[in-house]
């Protein structure tokens, strides 16, 4: 049956202040002239505690600040969308293709669409408008059985596929015609056996891989928890800043960047939240570490502690309720030169992993575990039994070493998610990875016990 | 808050048109967030900020709208146009909704007021906290966050209904670090620590911080590296509500059981056992969580989750209970406990190092996540002060480590003792706003926990 929908609208004004050592902020939904004053001056009151005491030293904030006008930024939208009855007419069709047995217990078909204007007033100066579009479908089905159930999605149950842009988006997510498979997928996999445990090859589709780029090459790689920031929640991180330039993150096959500029990935835009324009820049080059997910005022401290680094426009807040932080935006695996079919033919004895499920990973971002939903067995080079609840487990620092195969730009998709946390007060925010399938050896994998 | 809650009520009830039913609930705060890392400011400020959750329901349809309220202060912005303006685009939407049949709301004019005696506001005096801080830290690598202001949930109606809950709080929590923990990379040492009241509290902070850098003189020594293996564990408060908070996630949901999705669905059923000594209920008594929901429904102030180790109860909100033909108790649409409190055993402090002789002393998990739902099967990794014990002494750190173990286990034959005392602990999490709830439990003495890398 269909859930109410449900419409959202928020408004409001992030102030800062940014005082030559210390800096303090303010949010506020009051966006009067006196409830903006009154923010400013809430704002600089906090700048100047932390002008005394901040972590600022040796740091000239203001000369951070850049006024000068970018160009205006708008998410692609290719094909409008249609009005919300056939939104709604195309979510139920999917709705009722994905109940074609009665051990399917549960089945949901949903979209978000969120559309955001952001304007950022640098001294009073228009710095940049970016106008986005994000949408976001997922299908989601449960197939229980006795004491045993698995579940499937389209692209992750936190909603792996999502893009900027329009229609087109949907039609790219494979929604169409997507709950018939994956609820035929679901049955599957409940009388499926177990994934076997012990060393196998591992062969990581893209809606894997995003979380494997994310957890343990992102999250550590952000310059403010290498500073220590996020020390009392996020973690810190095993790189340190002696690691750039020079450390082998991966095999020579690992090419990772950072680029702004693939308009229809979730986390697209032209500059960050403080201002800073945005290019594409590479993080990891032949497999050696180049350069952190840094923002300027990141970078500024780090220069403070004698380390010049170059770094990225990550400084990026969820809302105007929260103020910027380092994070990932679109952080990208770069396609290789295998097919996809001639990796599967390269294993032996492996696992074919898709659809993450499970996530848990130390809080220097090192020691990890990751649950998928789907697997298949790889047997003399060729794709055999499906197997359930796979998993598999590994050290970031050796685990990209192991990288073997890099897929071929047809392997390749563009996804993200809507939900990376980080940060105190908490911050919820999209970012994108867009990935080939990757083929890793020698990897420890496991199934359920249920 | 309430002045500002109260406009809200009136222009749902003057916008509403005949026939129609509509309701609202409100999450307010105005916060003061202080980070702070090697014992310095980082980043902070204030966030003021009302979001209101507007249904209008015609018939047996319904569709909602979230709108941001213009500020806090009551007259400020045109609120009533707002809210007008949304119920307006809401009836756009009904024209596109279907029939909802699960669709229940209590459309009685229920009244609560619910505050704490702070009602005329409690000033967080910025430079105290930040002096405090820094003078209690003093050479401390101290990393910590502050949460501080008001914080108000509210449910009002068009037939009436104005239920109000506020909380005036100050909730800190930090960590010590050792050296060589103060960039990326190296061995990690520090502990966690934290505090929280409804007014800051200087001399009660510098004790706490200086409780901690004590506690943190053993994580000097050198680290330890174990192989992955079974090893006996003794878990703090903070780290046996880690694990526990798994149950809560599916575990008491009458939805989640339904939907194949609950990890305790095998205690449920029979086919797995907890241990006897474990009872847990949902309790609102401890006054950190409205005693209201999102349907404007009063809570059950008390639910029986487990009793004796085995499943006493589930939690069912207005909409599961339509669904499945259930009883309702008019649990929240997340149905997740918002104070768990579980029953402390006979554990004193005292003998628990004794109790655990050779083992695992461990503060804090960290990053759990089921790795295989069904047999409620659960990988995390131990953080912060995860100390080896030899003979009731305390030895020396050890180096994190991922267990994957299931619950069923931890929580059934492995479960030896409980401690004498549970802890309240007020949920901390700030994620797009301020969290109500919490959890009390005691520390727990478990037989194995199995470590795989």
């Amino acid at each position: 049956m269909a859930h109410p929908i449900e419409t959202s609208s928020d408004r409001g004004a992030m102030v800062t202040a940014w005082r030559r050592r210390g800096m303090g902020y303010c949010a506020t939904a009051d966006l009067s002239a006196a409830g903006l004053q009154r923010a400013a001056d809430v704002a600089d009151r906090w700048a100047a505690i932390a002008e005394q005491c901040g972590v600022f030293e040796g740091v000239d904030l203001h000369a951070l600040l850049d006024t000068r006008s970018l160009p205006d930024a708008r998410s692609p939208v290719v094909d409008a969308l249609p009005d919300r009855a056939v939104l709604l007419a195309m979510l139920r069709e999917e709705s009722d293709a994905m109940h074609p047995d009665p051990r399917i217990v549960s089945w949901s078909a949903r979209l978000a669409v969120t559309q955001r204007e952001q304007w950022l007033y640098v001294d009073g100066q228009l710095r940049a408008r970016q106008s986005s579009q994000f949408v976001e479908p997922n299908l989601e089905v449960t197939a229980a059985d006795g004491s045993k159930s698995q579940t499937r999605s389209l692209a992750g149950q936190y909603n792996g596929f999502c893009q900027q842009g329009g229609l087109e988006v949907i039609r790219a997510s494979g929604l169409v015609g997507g709950g018939a498979r994956i609820a035929r997928e679901a049955l599957e996999l409940l009388g499926a056996p177990d994934c076997p445990s012990g060393p196998r090859d591992l062969l990581l589709m893209p809606d894997q891989m995003m979380l494997q780029i994310h957890e343990s090459i992102g999250h550590p790689l952000e310059l403010d928890r290498i500073l220590g920031d996020e020390r009392n929640f996020a973690g810190g991180s095993f790189v340190d800043l002696d690691m750039f330039g020079r450390y082998q993150y991966g095999s020579p096959l690992l090419d990772v960047s950072f680029d702004p500029d693939i308009e229809h990935e979730l986390a697209a835009y032209r500059c960050d939240d403080d201002g800073e324009a945005a290019r594409k820049v590479w993080l990891i080059r032949g497999g050696i570490l180049q350069r952190p997910l840094g923002g300027g005022l990141s970078r500024a401290r780090a220069q403070a502690r004698g380390v010049a680094l170059e770094g990225t426009a990550n400084a990026r807040a969820v809302g105007w309720h929260r103020a910027p932080i380092d994070r990932m935006a679109n952080l990208n695996i770069e396609p290789g030169q295998t097919s996809l079919a001639d990796m599967i033919a390269s294993v032996e004895h492996g696992v074919l992993m898709r659809t993450n499920v499970s996530w848990s990973i130390d809080d220097a971002r090192n020691k990890f575990q990751f649950g998928c939903e789907f697997g298949q067995l790889i047997e003399g080079g060729k794709l055999t039994t499906v197997v359930r609840n796979p998993g598999y487990r590994g050290v970031s620092a050796t685990f990209w070493r192991s990288l073997a195969a890099v897929g071929d730009p047809a392997s390749v998709e563009v996804l993200g998610t809507p939900f990376c946390g980080k940060g105190e007060p908490g911050q919820v925010i999209r970012v994108g990875h867009a990935s080939p399938a990757c083929l890793f050896r020698g990897i420890d994998v496991f199934g359920g016990e249920g | 808050m309430r002045a500002r809650f109260d406009e809200l009520a009136q222009a749902i009830e003057t916008g509403c048109a005949p026939g129609e039913f509509a309701c609202a609930t409100i999450e307010a705060e105005r916060s003061e967030f202080v980070r702070i890392n090697g014992a310095r400011l980082r980043q902070a400020g204030r966030v003021e900020r009302a979001v209101a959750r507007i249904r209008l329901v015609q018939g047996d349809r319904q569709a909602i709208h979230q709108l941001t309220l213009p500020g806090l202060e009551p007259g400020v912005g045109d609120l009533a146009g707002a809210v007008h303006e949304s119920l307006a685009a809401l009836r756009h939407v009904l024209a596109d909704s279907a029939s909802d049949p699960l669709l229940d709301v209590n459309r009685d004019p229920v009244q609560s007021d619910d505050r704490d005696r702070h009602e005329g506001g409690v000033v967080f005096d910025r430079e105290a906290f930040v002096q405090t801080v820094r003078d209690a830290a003093g050479a401390a690598d101290l990393v910590g966050f502050c949460a501080a202001g008001p914080l108000a949930r509210g449910f009002c109606s068009s037939s009436g209904s104005r239920q109000w809950y506020q909380r005036e709080r100050v909730s800190f929590d930090w960590s010590i670090h050792l050296p060589g923990d103060a960039t990326g990379g190296g061995d990690r040492k520090a502990v966690k620590a934290s505090w929280s009241g409804s007014a800051f509290n200087a001399d009660e902070v510098s004790r706490a911080i200086a409780d901690s850098r004590r506690d943190a003189q053993v994580m000097a020594r050198p680290v330890m590296r174990l192989a992955p293996g079974d090893y006996r564990a003794l878990l703090s408060p903070r780290a046996f509500a880690d694990l526990l908070e798994m149950l809560s996630w599916g575990g008491f949901s009458a939805r989640a059981h339904h939907a194949g999705q609950s990890p305790l669905n095998w205690l449920r059923s029979g086919k797995s056992t907890l241990s006897p000594m474990l009872s847990m209920a949902e309790d609102l008594d401890a006054g950190l969580a409205p005693g209201f929901q999102a349907d404007g429904y009063p809570r059950a102030r008390r639910t029986a989750l487990i009793d004796g180790g085995r499943f006493a109860d589930w939690l069912v909100s207005p909409r599961t209970a339509r669904e499945y033909h259930l009883a309702g108790n008019a649990a929240g649409d997340g149905e997740m406990p918002e104070t768990l409190r579980v029953q402390p055993g006979s554990m004193k402090a005292s003998d628990a190092l004794a109790a655990l002789g050779t083992g695992l002393s461990i503060s804090n998990f960290w990053y759990l996540n089921f790795s295989d739902r069904p047999s409620a099967r659960v990988t995390g990794m131990t953080r912060f002060a995860c100390l080896w014990v030899d003979k009731g002494e305390p030895v020396a750190p050890v180096e994190a480590m991922r267990f994957d173990d299931s619950l069923y286990r931890l929580l059934g034959d492995q479960l030896l003792a409980l401690g004498d005392t549970a802890v309240l602990m007020p949920a901390g999490d700030t994620y797009d706003a301020r969290a109500t709830g919490g959890i009390e439990v005691p520390g727990a003495l478990l037989g194995a926990v199995r470590f795989a890398l």
